[in-house]
């Protein structure tokens, strides 16, 4: 009840996306891990059902076994993929003037993803309900597709505006991270900055330089994006089959070959095609 | 509760369905399940009774009178978990009572809008109508009925689209609500058919083949066209 409430917070916070909704100290690495395996596994299993269903009736496991690993890929691919493009968002946004330690970027991440495989998991039902009424690989792989693409839009949005938040953000860290859960308003209340910081705060600087600023932190944001969705799709591709092709036997892992969009594009080739 | 009793309190609510937002509800979410349960299971009846004049086809009329209320409920409460999530992250939380609110009532609105259409698929129906002539009969009539509920349900998010801050998101989640509610509906539909059956085969629930997709048959008909 108290994970799900913290979920609930970091929903609620998350079009605000406010360094103290994201960064509260009940908030910390565990629970957004908790949270990262365990939505990607809710939206795993569902992606995982489509098997089963093509394959109920006949002799074998291939179904069962292709849900199993639908639901330990899925929040793998996630982890993978976080583990690839995380140093480079770590840097990219110190490039950009966003002034959080490792661990505090790495929280912002992992929200991040959490913000994504919510809604994943939220859409999880019509998946459900598309995968037990159809036979159709190519339409499941388009269905999917947009499902997540609409899933990882939001969380890149989320990511954004807390990046974006930050780097224009006139508060200090510590008081914020030692602060009890309070709601977002309170922020407004927040003490002025400490003396210590070292980082300006933006009123130190002239307005054009943080425009400016702000600027460089949008391009280098909209190029570590690129980069995080290439690395995904590609993941995702490496560590296919993830919902698993009808005719093929189940193997945990297929040949490397192709790339995500070529295969992609097959499959809605297929879905048009004769 | 006398007939009366229950005829007043189905005025009161069909009164409060289209009352402006502003104006206190008296309608519970129970009382607006039952009434969109109800008046759904009656067209639902009148739907299925098509060339009803057989002993095998009698059956259909109960079939259709179950799925009616299926397909509106069970759409919703798939697209329900999808909607509240991205209501929450799009920071409308505050907000999530009158938006889920405001679905409630265009359900019920639309199942309600459906029951008082129930005597025309009986006028078609009974005016000669082929199969052909049935189906587009009663997709009109659902057409209608679904215009209805969306605009009850426009009138009632037109107090959050209007609000200064949060009414472009509002806005945006009426449109995703709309977009993913058809989509999950259209597939349903499709899922639970005969609605109103073939009159040379006897009476079904669902068909031999219910679970293909509707999206993949419109896809196929266009390339064989």
């Amino acid at each position: 009840m108290k994970a799900f409430r913290q979920l609930d917070n970091l929903l609620r916070a998350a079009h605000l996306a406010q360094r103290s909704a994201v960064l509260r100290p009940e908030l910390g690495l565990g629970p957004l891990l908790f949270f990262v395996l365990s939505l990607g596994a809710l939206y795993g299993f569902f992606m995982g059902w489509y098997s089963v269903s093509v394959h109920w009736g006949q002799s074998g496991a291939d179904g069962w076994l292709q849900l199993l690993a639908s639901t330990l890929k899925f929040p793998a691919l996630f982890l993978c993929t976080l583990l690839v493009t995380f140093p480079s968002l770590y840097v990219f946004s110190a490039l950009g003037g966003v002034h959080l330690d490792f661990e505090q970027a790495l929280r912002v991440m992992l929200a991040a993803i959490v913000v994504h495989l919510t809604v994943a998991a939220s859409l999880g039902t019509i998946l459900a309900f598309f995968t037990l009424s159809t036979r159709s690989y190519p339409f499941m792989v388009v269905l999917n597709i947009a499902l997540l693409g609409v899933a990882g839009s939001i969380g890149l949005a989320f990511l954004r505006r807390a990046l974006q938040t930050m780097s224009t953000s006139v508060l200090p860290v510590a008081p914020v991270l030692e602060a009890p859960a309070a709601p977002a308003a309170s922020e407004a209340q927040a003490p002025p900055p400490q003396s210590d910081s070292s980082v300006p705060p933006p009123a130190s600087r002239g307005a054009p330089q943080v425009a400016a600023e702000a600027q460089t932190a949008r391009m280098i944001f909209r190029v570590w994006t690129v980069l995080y969705g290439l690395v995904g799709v590609q993941m995702a591709w490496l560590l296919r089959p993830m919902i698993g092709r009808p005719e093929l036997t189940f193997s945990w892992f297929r040949a490397r070959e192709g790339n995500f969009f070529l295969g992609a594009l097959q499959n809605l080739a297929d879905m048009f095609g004769p | 509760m006398t007939a009366r009793g229950l005829l007043s309190a189905a005025d009161a609510l069909i009164h409060d369905l289209g009352r402006e937002p502003a104006a206190p509800a008296q309608a519970r979410p129970l009382a607006l399940l039952i009434a969109l349960i109800v008046s759904a299971a009656v067209y639902g009846a009148c739907m299925g009774s098509f060339s009803a004049y057989s002993a095998a086809r009698v059956p259909q009329i109960a079939y259709a009178a179950i799925k009616v209320p299926m397909l509106v409920v069970v759409t919703s409460g798939l697209c329900m978990p999808g909607f509240v999530v991205l209501n929450l992250t799009l920071g409308l939380g505050a907000d999530l009572g009158s938006a889920l609110r405001a679905i409630a009532f265009a359900q019920c609105a639309l199942g309600v809008a459906l029951g008082s259409l129930a005597p025309f698929p009986l006028l078609v129906y009974a005016s000669g109508a082929s199969h052909d002539g049935a189906l587009i009969g009663n997709a009109v009539l659902f057409s209608l009925a679904t215009a209805i509920g969306h605009t009850v349900m426009r009138r009632r998010y037109r107090e959050l689209s209007a609000q200064p801050e949060h009414g472009g998101r509002h806005r945006v989640m009426l449109w995703v609500w709309t977009t993913l509610y058809a989509f999950v509906g259209m597939q349903m539909g499709w899922m639970l058919r005969p609605f109103v059956g073939s009159p040379g085969m006897p009476a079904a629930f669902l068909r031999e083949e219910p679970f293909t997709n509707a999206y993949i048959e419109i896809i196929d008909l266009f390339l064989r066209w």
